[in-house]
């Protein structure tokens, strides 16, 4: 059975003057022990979608399943598996200090001190709290706040946790440590996380899948690899000793490559785009016959931030087209 | 089961950390209460002797005080705590938790109830110390009282509470209720018979003949402590009937968090 599975998924918030859709029948799997990123742009649904499952949205229609049960008919066995650091919110008590938190939100989910102990040391010693232990969260940083409402998830030991944006608003170190203690976590315990965030830097880092959503809608469910695969750019940037070569510039504009140049003073600067090797052995031979000394070739590098502008980009463009 | 004496703990535990690191918080406000009443004391003292209107004596005073101060904390409990739990986020995490919100909250409220017993009984021993009038403190028979005269102070803190989280604009009446409690106690039964329908009203009155004229709880007429019971769970029922329909419109609407 799969960990978490989501089918038709609908919400629709209506306020007074409009209707939004802020989940568009949305549907996706999640196996046990995958982590799992929910990309999207601000406003995508992710937050709903993650709600929803949780069962503090009511959906309009549509199925959900935590390991076979279901957030409105079987909450408390579907939330005895669940854990979730929800956007936008405290998620935990200011006045309390980190420890008094750790222990309070486990004691909620059933896990007492005395069980809990051991483990709750080791989460503050892998998210480096442990000099903070005692220090009530309001006099904590941004990020240490954050860390400990994860902390508080984890603590829960539950099978699936969910985090929603968890590096909103903290600054590059700390964003980095949270990710590497995250990784750390999926690769010793058994657990299932699914990320959401609107930073394809932090998926790509985290996760092995990204579940991309956009307008309400999923529009890629693919692996990191092969994301990057789809898109992977076939240009090439190629340069060139010696800024003067008309005879070259003229002849490669005639070849049917798309080529873009530029020179500083003292180099030749190509961009083309080479659909197969054999074209790029063609361009070789070509500079070569120049006596055009080639100085470095680097295939552009794909990165998801490309391909989720791209994908969203399309979306968005599919959707004014229907509208 | 274990997991529920565990989440128990867990509330009971939050509530003792809160009242001790914020002590200060917690003194001074027993302190305006004591003060409070002893401007009503000497204030009514000064005009009137013993016989007010109504019957209300300095003795009385002190009951209706009692009772006014327990019914603050009940009810701020309820619709001033959890809406603020809702604005800053950990409503939220309370609703997510297997043993299930309403465990919680009723945790949450009976360790609440304990605090100011605690609280209201150190403000009663002070208050009888200054103004030299003794209460019978019987505890077989005033403690079921209290509790029962509380049923509707909670009803209304549910239907509140639950209220202010569909419609966050009703968080600026909450304070008025603290002045209908006023109220409340203040109607003299003998000239306003209906008013024993009214929640505080008929348990203010019982309490006072059981701490005044030291009366048993079995000696009271069992009709008036019948409509005390009945009063009260019905005002609590229509107020946990009320908070759940809410929770349900604010979970279709989004709500529980701050949106
Ligand atoms: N409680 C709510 N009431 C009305 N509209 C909402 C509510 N919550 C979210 N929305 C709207 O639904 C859409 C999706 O929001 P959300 O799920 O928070 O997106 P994300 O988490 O991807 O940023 C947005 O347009 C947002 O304005
Ligand atoms: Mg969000």
């Amino acid at each position: 059975m799969s960990m978490l599975e989501i089918k038709n998924l609908r919400k629709t918030f209506a306020s007074k003057k409009q209707k939004v859709v802020a989940v568009d029948d949305v549907s996706f799997t999640v196996q046990a022990g995958e982590m799992v990123g929910l990309l999207g742009p601000n406003g995508a649904g992710k937050t709903t979608i993650i709600k929803s499952v949780l069962g503090i949205v009511e959906p309009d229609s549509g199925t959900i399943s935590v390991k076979g049960f279901d957030p409105s008919r079987q909450p408390k066995q579907l939330l005895s598996h669940t854990a979730a650091v929800l956007e936008g919110s405290r998620n935990i008590y200011w006045r309390l200090s980190v420890w008094e938190n750790i222990c309070f939100f486990a004691g909620i989910h059933g896990i007492s001190v005395a069980v809990g102990k051991s483990y709750f040391e080791h989460l503050l010693t892998t998210f480096n709290l442990k000099e903070k232990r005692d220090s009530e969260v309001r006099l904590l940083s941004q990020g240490m706040k954050q860390k400990v409402a994860i902390c508080c998830a984890l603590a829960k030991q539950t099978s699936l946790v969910f985090l929603d944006e968890p590096t909103l608003g903290l600054d590059v170190e700390t964003s980095y440590e949270l990710r590497d203690a995250l990784k750390d976590l999926v690769q010793n315990e058994q657990r299932t996380v699914v990320v959401s965030s609107h930073d394809m830097d932090v998926i790509q880092d985290v996760c092995q899948r990204a579940i991309i959503v956009s307008n309400g809608r999923v529009i890629a469910d693919e692996k990191i690899s092969d994301l990057l695969a789809l898109f992977e750019s076939r240009t090439f940037k190629l340069v060139v000793d010696g800024a003067h070569h008309p005879e070259l510039l003229s002849e490669l504009n005639q070849m049917v490559l798309p080529v873009s140049s530029s020179t500083n003073d003292r180099q030749l600067i190509l961009k083309v785009n080479l659909p197969t090797a054999r074209d790029l052995y063609a361009l070789i031979d070509l500079l070569r016959e120049h006596g055009a000394e080639l100085e470095t070739i680097n295939q552009e590098a794909p990165d998801l931030e490309k391909v989720f502008v791209n994908l969203v980009r399309k979306e968005r463009e599919r959707c004014n087209g229907t509208l | 089961m274990q997991r529920y004496f565990v989440a128990m703990r867990a509330m009971i535990a939050r509530n003792l950390i809160n009242m001790r690191r914020y002590i200060f918080n917690t003194i001074s406000g027993l302190v305006t209460m004591y003060i409070v009443f002893m401007l009503l004391f000497l204030g009514i003292r000064g005009i009137g002797g013993a016989a007010l209107a109504g019957g209300t004596t300095l003795e009385g005073l002190i009951v209706s005080y009692l009772l006014w101060v327990l019914s603050i904390s009940a009810y701020s409990d309820l619709a001033w705590d959890l809406n603020q739990e809702a604005q800053v986020g950990t409503l939220e995490q309370l609703y997510i938790s297997p043993i299930g919100f309403n465990w919680l909250n009723a945790f949450n409220l009976i360790s609440g109830l304990g605090l100011s017993f605690v609280f209201s009984g150190v403000l009663l021993v002070v208050m009888m110390l200054t103004t030299g009038k003794y209460l019978s403190v019987d505890l077989i028979s005033v403690l079921p009282l209290m509790i029962a005269s509380l049923l509707g102070v909670y009803g209304i803190g549910f239907a509140m509470g639950g209220l202010a989280l569909v419609f966050k604009r009703i968080q600026a009446f909450f304070q008025i209720f603290q002045f209908v409690f006023v109220a409340f106690l203040a109607l003299p039964l003998d000239r306003f018979p209906w008013a024993q329908f009214l929640p505080l009203t008929m348990g203010g009155h019982l309490l006072r003949q059981v701490m005044i004229h030291g009366t048993r709880l079995w000696e009271l007429p069992a009709t008036s402590l019948a409509v005390l019971a009945l009063t009260g769970i019905c005002y609590l029922a229509l107020g946990l009937i009320t908070f759940e329909w809410s929770a349900r419109i604010a979970k279709r609407k989004g709500l529980l968090g701050h949106y």
